[in-house]
């Protein structure tokens, strides 16, 4: 599965996760949507960190 | 309004009341409430049998944990008094147990039966799952009653909508609930949420991630959105698999994450009717 349709999938899926998870702390459609684009793109550099973080690891342990 | 801090509306009910949930009309029949346990006993008896008329042995199956031959003894033990381990089933424990003493054979023949496909099998599973579901609601139900007794006194407001009910209707389609309780918007909204994310994994599987022959475990999971696990049984369960599936894998995540999501749209939907009459305090309120 090529990267960007990897991305494709992932993205999405995450702003939706994130809708229910901010929609606990809201009464509003509106109000949710704000809060789940903000929690995504937080989940996002949090993602990349990790993603970062293996790939060190790998390079650490197995080699370039 | 009954205004309590977080603390308070945390404190448990006893384990009395806890292990009467798994009874479905216990609670009720503690309260008082006569029709409404004949009610709940009847709804959820009748809901296992159906479906177990259509799958019988292969509740065994199913089981969290399969009572084999050369297994574990306690689990062949447990399993020859009716507990196969089967969730949701488990939680509607009086009609569980006696479909599994009817369905229980030890023996070889016994173990070929729990492998061996049945016509409607994947009805009859979301059949005897719903029946779990729905005794966890009359628990929620009763559970609830028993805090409006103990927290809420004679002056106590009637909820906008009952709790449990809302939970349950979340269970059939995400963000019912909420619109019942009072939150239109924000109910459609996790409802698309929840609905797309399903979608997606019946897509991307070729409509096979939700099987509990195949995915026993994850169909735990993925019947947490019971409107979705209904439409899979009826439509997408039943159909032949030709070819390779675009990516089955995930598909199976993406409809246990899915039913995941449910489970906390659930529990808000549960949440936003009990604040109708028990608000938390505000921080501020709570320090003065």
């Amino acid at each position: 599965m090529s990267l960007l349709l990897r991305l494709g999938i992932y993205v999405p899926v995450l702003f939706l996760i994130a809708i229910v998870i901010t929609g606990q702390h809201q009464t509003t459609a509106a109000d949710t949507v704000r809060a789940a684009v903000a929690r995504t793109v937080r989940w996002l550099v949090w993602s990349a960190v990790l993603l970062g973080c293996m790939l060190l690891l790998e390079v650490l342990f197995i080699g370039w | 309004m009954v205004h309590q801090n977080a603390s308070h509306s945390l404190r448990f009910l006893g384990w009395g009341p806890f292990l009467s949930g798994f009874v479905p009309g216990l609670l009720q029949w503690r309260l008082g409430q006569k029709q409404r346990a004949v009610l709940a006993f009847v709804s959820c008896t009748v809901l296992f049998f159906a479906g177990w008329m259509l799958v019988r042995e292969r509740l065994f199956y199913w089981a969290l944990l399969e009572p084999r031959t050369g297994g574990s003894d306690v689990l062949r033990a447990v399993a020859r008094f009716g507990l196969s381990t089967a969730l949701p089933e488990l939680l509607n424990l009086p009609a569980h147990m006696l479909g599994g003493l009817l369905a229980w054979d030890g023996g070889p023949t016994g173990e070929r039966l729990w492998r061996m496909p049945r016509d409607l099998e994947h009805l009859g599973a979301f059949l005897t799952g719903a029946s779990g579901m729905l005794a966890a609601f009359w628990s929620a139900a009763g559970h609830w009653q028993l805090r409006l007794q103990r927290d809420g006194g004679d002056g106590a407001p009637a909820p906008t909508a009952n709790p449990a009910l809302c939970a349950g209707l979340s269970w059939l389609v995400p963000g019912l609930g909420h619109a019942r309780a009072g939150q239109q918007g924000k109910g459609v909204l996790l409802g698309i949420a929840v609905t797309a994310v399903f979608a997606l994994g019946l897509v991307v599987s070729g409509g096979h991630a939700v099987d509990r022959a195949t995915a026993s475990v994850w169909w735990i999971a993925q019947n947490l959105f019971g409107g979705g696990s209904l439409f899979a049984a009826l439509f997408t369960g039943p159909l032949r698999m030709v070819g390779e599936p675009f990516d089955l894998q995930l598909g199976i995540v993406l409809c246990t994450v899915a039913g995941l999501m449910n489970l906390v749209v659930m529990v808000d939907a549960f949440t936003v009717a009990e604040r109708s009459v028990f608000p938390l305090r505000r921080a501020q309120e709570a320090v003065a």
